[in-house]
């Protein structure tokens, strides 16, 4: 008997090293799912043979694959929640490791042709809470506000309503799109829309300047403004590995460390974190 | 769901392109009015299907099934590794576990059910409900079947445990894992004190599947601290538990151990007010574990506890004495019981298991003295140890293999022993070999 569990284990062992794969593969937020095609391509283009894949599908579906042990590297834009932290630490006995990859300011966006320039904190919570539903309490012109945002699974979502609406639900009448894109997409065709996600996708529709409150300056998510952390909806942008980085992994990170790979997170439309 | 809502929109959309496109002449006010009442009316729609689509998305389904082969030393041996296998019987195939539960998640406040099917039947695990407040978001009420909170091991999911089951004691002591009852917990998110947490109630004592059988309820908590070393790579947890709780005897003799001299044995007390009377079920538990990133093996668990106190059973069996069941005379025994276990990830779909399991149902005698002349212990005061050795290998994100191997240890009673006791004169054979395979959702 003890000889046949001897070698059914030393089958399973033999078994489980037969598949170990080299390829390294990102997955996760959808907000930095351009940067990290940038950083792949470059970084492949200048280390032949190494394959990078890269993939989106929200912060919590990244996270979900590092816990899982389907992604190498998780791509996030809100921190990992002590409970993610948790079941990381019981599945693979570690804490993971959090690197903090590029910054960015959490945009407004309107249609080109709204009149609101400005809203403060207290507004924008107001409005993706449904308190304010109407353009012409915020400056605009009378009719209904159509709010945009993102689906659950985004750490956008998470960053917005935790941030923003201080942990209250979404309005119910917010129009959930599965990517960044598409909120920026809507708004271009919706002259009433408002919507929120990355600065890097601020093209073919308006900024809206931000508040702290109404006696406040507001600001743009510009280079300078996130940087001051002027601009009041700033947060950093994450890459999680589940062990410190070794190997091909460690290089690839420390190279979007480097100067060169945070000018790229410049030329994306992000904000360097060094 | 998203994709109907998306068709759907496409199609209104046509539609209403294909209205605007009979008319050869510039629109005018009322195609256009028309127009605008069309897209109206397509977005209270897609509001009204996201509204059904969000309350969906709060009903979780997950489950898992284990199913095993098991071969064992001898043909109808006793075991923790599932079962006793039946007479003569030395290997099976098993459903152990077939688990299937529903959480509706409302945010601050849940319902779950979960059941588990095996070729035993169906039986009722979880059926809770769970309801946090929402001022600090650090205070929730739990009540209905759910985990006790006390230890390790029995507040985790054998899904995610990596030995095929818990440790001896843990099976004795806290059999099913969960009871009855309603329990507060303190889990801080966030702030100075958010590493550590607190959970504590009162439950029936009896199982999750049986109604209260005496007017004790029994008291379980258990205060746990999480210590996150990020730069180290290390994390220490651990947690203080106590299980409060009293059982009624059936019957007027009661057995207790005794000083007696020259041989140890269980003196009686049989007057009649002992029917009806309480008999302390005290528990008393620590737990440890350790987690350490080793550099480009992987991460390892060492994790251990210990448990000790008094537990009233019966002549034959240490587990929890049931008043519900025939007059059974009680017996009340101090024990032991601690568990070591080590796990060693190894890359992303390895893991090597160790674990080391020690309990005594009666701390107050040894081996010579069960079956030495004149004494009254029976096969429920024999001591064990287990030393498990296995394997994990993760298929993918919902697929495990396990190989482990048990090596079960008693102790052995006196040579002059006869009867029942007789095959503890030496090691039993009793060791088992589990090779399961698990599908987790």
């Amino acid at each position: 008997m003890k000889k046949v569990a001897l070698i059914t284990l030393a089958a399973l062992v033999g078994f489980g090293f037969m598949f170990e794969g080299e390829t390294l593969t990102i997955k996760g937020s959808d907000t930095m799912v351009i940067l990290a095609q940038r950083w792949a391509e470059v970084y492949m283009s200048k280390h032949q043979g190494v394959t990078i894949q890269v993939t989106g599908g929200g912060s919590g579906t990244g996270i979900s694959a590092l816990i899982n042990g389907t992604t190498d590297i998780c791509n996030s834009s809100r921190p990992m929640k002590k409970s993610e932290k948790e079941k990381l630490k019981q599945r693979f006995s570690t804490l993971g490791v959090e690197i903090k990859a590029a910054k960015d300011g959490l945009a407004i966006y309107v249609n080109e042709t709204s009149p609101v320039k400005e809203l403060t904190i207290a507004q924008l919570k107001g409005i993706y809470t449904g308190r304010i539903t109407n353009w012409k309490d915020v400056g605009g012109a009378d009719v209904k506000i159509i709010l945009y945002g993102r689906e659950n699974n985004s750490g956008t979502y998470v960053y917005f309503k935790d941030n923003v609406l201080e942990g209250e639900d979404y309005s119910s009448t917010m129009q959930s799109m599965p990517g960044t894109a598409a909120v920026v997409n809507a708004i271009a065709k919706d002259k009433f829309g408002i919507g929120y996600g990355g600065a890097a996708y601020g093209k073919g529709i308006k900024f809206v300047k931000v508040k702290r409150d109404a006696n406040s300056a507001g600001y743009e998510p510009t280079a300078e403004s996130v940087k001051n952390g002027d601009y009041p909806i700033t947060r950093y942008l994450y890459m999680y590995t589940r062990s410190k980085p070794s190997g091909v992994m460690k290089d690839f990170i420390d190279w979007t460390l480097s100067q060169e790979g945070q000018d790229i997170v410049g030329k994306v439309g992000y904000f360097p974190v060094r | 769901m998203r994709k109907i809502i998306y068709l759907f929109v496409v199609f209104m959309l046509c539609h209403v392109r294909t209205l605007a496109q009979d008319t050869t002449a510039t629109p005018t006010k009322e195609d256009l009015g028309e127009v605008k009442g069309a897209l109206e009316g397509v977005n209270e729609t897609v509001t009204e299907l996201k509204n059904t689509v969000d309350a969906l998305k709060k009903i979780k389904i997950s489950g898992y099934i284990q199913a095993q082969f098991q071969a064992a030393d001898s043909a109808g041996t006793s075991s923790f590794a599932g079962g006793d296998f039946a007479k003569n019987v030395r290997s099976r195939f098993q459903v152990r576990r077939g688990r299937f539960k529903i959480n509706y998640d409302n945010d601050l406040s849940q319902y779950v059910l979960e059941v588990d099917v095996s070729q035993s039947g169906v039986a009722i695990k979880d059926a809770y409900i769970w309801l946090k407040e929402p001022w600090l978001r650090s205070f929730a009420l739990t009540t209905g079947a759910f985990y006790r909170p006390f230890g390790y091991e029995v507040l985790h999911s054998h899904s995610v445990i990596e030995t095929p089951e818990f440790a001896r004691a843990i099976q004795t002591l806290l059999p099913g894992e969960r009871d009855i009852g309603a329990q507060i917990e303190f889990t801080p998110e966030e702030g100075p004190i958010s590493n550590f947490n607190f959970r504590a109630g009162f439950f029936n004592g009896v199982l999750n599947t049986a109604n209260e059988n005496d007017r004790n309820k029994d008291f379980i908590g258990r205060l746990g601290f999480q210590l996150p070393f990020q730069e180290e790579n290390l994390a220490i947890d651990g947690g203080l538990s106590l299980y409060d709780g009293k059982v009624a005897s059936n019957s007027k003799f009661v057995y207790s151990f005794g000083p007696t001299a020259p041989v140890k044995q269980y003196v009686v007390d049989s007057l009649a007010s002992n029917v009806g009377g309480s008999y302390g079920r005290t528990y008393y538990g620590a737990d440890l574990q350790l987690y350490y990133d080793i550099p480009t093996i992987g991460g390892a668990t060492l994790r251990g506890e210990y448990i000790a106190g008094q537990q009233p059973g019966t002549a034959a069996s240490n587990s929890f004495y049931n008043p519900g069941a025939t007059v059974t005379p009680l017996y009340v025994r101090n024990f032991t019981g601690w568990y070591v276990n080590y796990i060693q990830n190894i890359g992303v779909k390895n893991q090597l298991v160790i674990k080391y399991d020690f309990f005594d149902p009666n701390s107050d005698v040894d081996g010579n003295d069960i079956g030495a002349p004149n004494s009254n212990f029976t096969i429920g005061d024999i001591k064990y140890s287990t030393f498990g050795l296995g394997w994990i290998y993760h298929w993918d994100a919902n697929i495990k293999f396990l190989a482990y191997y048990d090596f079960v240890t008693n102790e052995s009673v006196n040579p002059a022993v006869s009867g029942t006791l007789a095959p503890f004169r030496e090691d039993v054979k009793d060791n088992v070999l589990t090779l399961r395979m698990q599908y987790k959702f």
